[in-house]
């Protein structure tokens, strides 16, 4: 029920947009949320998604039902919410790190600094760079010397072009003054295959080696999320190194452009109890995705200070698109 | 050998699992069915399936995918035999002799025959399978961009070479399958190419879509416009196992059929089709009297169904060490275990262990399955081939549509699918086969994308292909071959064992 003073209030204010909702804020959520998941349902990214949203969902006290759609490397649903979806908070998506990568490389529908609301910055990956167990790299050093006695020799591996494996080697070799080159594979058993058979020196991938480290076959020379591993605590991250970056293609959750602030706050707050809680944590663990918590007005910084750091290092690359 | 029994006895673990027996029953089943049906193979009833086995673990799905494959390896000869109609592309040769048997009131044997050589090949190739993947995946860490490389200009050399009278328009289909895997970004730079800026092309068309449209849909289309005659020999079948006579007739037979269909499924390009023609023309070759062949030979049954299995069981082997497909049923499988999160390679076999040998253990139990569906329960089946058909291909229309819209939810790809299905039916209509089109659009782009890589981490050397042993043998190979294909005397040979068909 719209009150007569809201009503009023939208009048006087002349904004009947955000008069109107700022009641329908207070009851939010009145119906079942569509959360978008960009992505197939059950591999990684889903199953986190889906059990943040469980709980989220009891916090909202209405039910948050994922909606799969794949596509685009995962720009396709944030894409669409952006173009077609209200700003009632009825509809929202997970936003990865394509949404604002690709349209620095190609002409894309949206515009990823104002076509969305920025709710929550949730989690990320855990990415590292790998070597060969019996090789000659013992350390990010070892390899780092190496490149500088030889340009452009040491070979590195990654999941694809463009992806945040690709982009990180190339900024961590920008920083040390040193030139890497770059094969490009498909996913982390390539990647992994490459590294044991020599035929590229390093790999840059998530956590797939894992098993591989432990049984000493592959060896972990960096790790770049911001805290050191559990699992190999000896294993230094880039920060340690003397580099200030975290590279996790970390994502959150966004709707479309002006949402109402009083509805963005409630969907920040049950997902952050949903980050706190415990099953949770432990689904994050089994996927060795890292906590990465930022409130909405963090994320929508972050999202500038990323398009602006990463446009730099996509033009060097060759990888922007035509200025048009 | 210690080693490969304890894995073994792990992979039982895993297979004998309610749920994986479960699964490996619901596969085998279906094999059988779609085995049984013209008009349904075991590619559009796997793609079909394929979104099923999305909500349950990998074991279960892949097992299930597996089973679908060897089944209808089994089921396909029941109705080459008793209708002369092949249930599905690998029992064509079936017919010949099968049928004959027959129609001279042996039916009973045919049926026996086919299921029991069958179920001794499928055996043997799993036998095989286990012994030959783990030393091949040792090896396969050393295959590198420039080996893999190689290695499919050797696949798709061989694919040419036994593609029979059309090498033109299987050339064709190959390389529009080729272009069409290329839509999207670019593997090695990230650049959209052939995406007119559409965002649903940027992932690139989908396997699933392009194989029910090309398979499913066009099958069904075909097969509306043709009436299918159908005198089902069922009048009496009689006792179902063969005569001693039988037996000597057919031991030799089953041997040199396992052993070239296992070999010939391993090649890329091979597989089931391939092998039983071949295995056909090899016992014509081998027989004292070959006026036998076409009469109602039983050696002409037990040859080739005996090789339709060892291959299937071979084909599995470049899939799960080297993460190469090669055929349209293991380019699909590819398709089961990356949507799993699981990418075959020479690393499955240690790092997925269960997996693998509950994979392997599971074609054991889903052969014995299969004995007992084929034998006993022939009767059942020979009721199916009653179903009218203005029942069932709305019915795969259905699913197809259905199927494809679940596996990711994405309406592009029900129009991806039906346009697919368009060009399918055109392409059977002026006799272009749609295998090679799979094939290309599968191995395409892997071809693209290892000679890059290899062309990276060589800094541009084209010596590298032929410096690099394993490299050079299969380059080598592949001109040997080209080079035979023109010299007339092999060229007639050639013709003996080729065929029309490539998957």
């Amino acid at each position: 029920m719209v009150s007569r003073r809201a009503v009023l209030a939208a009048w006087i204010l002349g904004a009947a947009c955000p008069g109107a909702t700022a009641v329908a804020a207070q009851d939010y959520p009145t119906k079942p949320i569509t959360l978008i998941v960009p992505w197939t349902a059950g591999g990684s990214t889903d199953i986190t998604m889906r059990a943040m949203a469980e709980v989220a969902a009891k916090h909202l006290g209405q039910p948050i039902v994922i909606d799969n759609r794949a596509g685009g490397g995962g720009t396709v649903g944030p894409a669409t919410m952006a173009a077609t979806a209200k700003p009632d908070g009825y509809t929202l998506s997970q936003i990865p790190v394509t949404v604002f990568r690709l349209p620095l490389m190609q002409k894309t529908s949206w515009d990823a600094q104002k076509d969305f609301t920025y709710i929550i910055h949730l989690t990320g990956y855990t990415f590292g760079i790998i070597a060969k167990g019996d090789g000659p790299f013992k350390t990010f050093g070892d390899m780092i010397a190496f490149a500088k006695a030889n340009p452009g020799k040491v070979t590195y591996g990654t999941p694809g072009a463009g992806t945040s494996l690709h982009i990180g080697m190339e900024t961590i070799a920008a920083r040390q003054g040193v030139k890497f080159t770059h094969v490009p594979f498909k996913g982390n058993a390539e990647t992994n295959a490459a590294v044991l058979g020599g035929h590229t020196m390093v790999a840059a991938d998530s956590s797939g080696w894992k098993p591989l480290v432990q049984a000493g076959q592959l060896r972990l020379l960096a790790v770049w999320t911001a805290d050191r591993l559990k699992d190999f605590p000896d294993v230094p991250t880039l920060r340690d190194l003397g580099m200030p970056y975290v590279f996790d293609s970390p994502f959150g959750i966004a709707g479309p452009k002006g949402m109402d602030p009083k509805i963005v706050a409630k969907i920040h707050d049950a997902f952050k109890k949903a980050l706190d809680d415990p099953g949770v944590q432990a689904t994050l663990t089994k996927y060795d995705m890292v906590v990465n918590y930022k409130n909405s007005a963090d994320y929508a910084k972050a999202i500038d200070e990323n398009i602006a750091a990463e446009r730099q290092i996509i033009e060097q690359l060759g990888l922007a698109r035509a200025s048009n | 050998m210690p080693e490969i029994l304890a894995s073994v006895g792990q992979g039982f673990g895993v297979a004998l699992q309610p749920l994986n027996l479960l699964a490996c029953f619901i596969g085998v089943f279906i094999g059988t069915l779609v085995g049984v049906l013209p008009g349904i193979g075991p590619i559009s009833a796997m793609s079909l399936l394929l979104p099923v086995t999305l909500s349950g673990t990998p074991e279960a799905g892949i097992i299930m995918m597996a089973g679908i494959y060897y089944g209808s390896m089994y089921g396909g000869s029941t109705t080459s035999i008793l209708v002369n109609i092949p249930g599905e592309a690998a029992s064509v040769v079936t017919c010949l002799d099968g049928h004959q048997m027959a129609r001279q009131g042996r039916a009973g044997p045919a049926l026996g025959m086919a299921a029991l050589s069958s179920f001794i090949a499928g055996t043997l190739a799993i036998i095989a399978l286990m012994f030959v993947a783990p030393a091949l995946s040792r090896v396969a860490i050393a295959f590198g961009p420039a080996e893999y490389f190689s290695l499919m200009v050797l696949g798709l050399t061989l694919l040419a070479f036994l593609t029979q009278g059309a090498i033109l328009k299987s050339l064709i289909m190959a390389t529009a399958g080729g272009v069409i895997g290329l839509i999207g970004l670019d593997s090695i730079t990230a650049q959209p190419r052939l995406t007119f800026d559409r965002l649903e092309l940027f992932d690139g068309i989908g396997l699933v879509p392009l194989v029910m449209g090309l398979f499913g849909v066009a099958e069904v289309l075909t097969n509306i416009e043709r009436r299918l005659s159908r005198d089902v020999i069922a009048a009496r079948i009689g006792s179902l196992l063969p005569t001693r006579d039988d037996w000597r007739a057919s031991a030799a037979p089953i041997g040199r059929g396992t052993v070239l269909g296992f070999l010939l499924g391993i090649l890329p390009g091979g597989g089931a089709v391939i092998a039983s023609f071949a295995a056909y023309a090899l016992e014509r070759r081998f027989s004292r009297d070959p006026g036998r062949f076409g009469r109602g030979a039983i050696e002409g049954v037990a040859a080739p169904e005996a090789a339709n299995n060892a291959a299937a069981g071979g084909a599995f082997i470049p899939l799960m060490t080297l993460g190469i497909p090669p055929n349209v049923v293991m380019a699909l499988l590819l398709g089961a275990f990356v949507v799993h999160g699981l990418q075959p390679g020479p690393l499955m076999m240690t790092q997925n262990a269960g997996l693998f040998w509950g994979i392997v253990a599971s074609m054991y139990v889903g052969n014995v399955m299969l004995l007992v569906l084929n034998l006993p329960l022939i009767g059942m089946w020979v009721q199916l081939l009653r179903l009218p058909y203005n029942l069932l291909f709305p019915l795969i229309l259905l699913f197809s549509i259905v199927g494809v819209y679940a596996s990711q939810n994405n309406v592009f790809d029900i129009y991806v699918m039906i346009g697919f299905g368009l060009f399918g039916y055109l392409c059977r209509k002026f006799g272009y086969e749609p295998a090679p089109m799979v094939l290309g659009f599968v191995l395409g782009p892997m071809l693209e994308n290892n000679l890059r890589k290899a062309l990276i981490l060589s800094q541009g050397e084209l010596s590298g292909f032929l410096t690099r042993p394993i490299s050079a043998a299969c380059l080598l190979l592949a001109a040997a071959l080209l080079v035979s294909a023109t010299l007339p005397t092999l060229r007639r040979k050639r013709d003996a064992i080729a065929l029309e068909e490539g998957g």
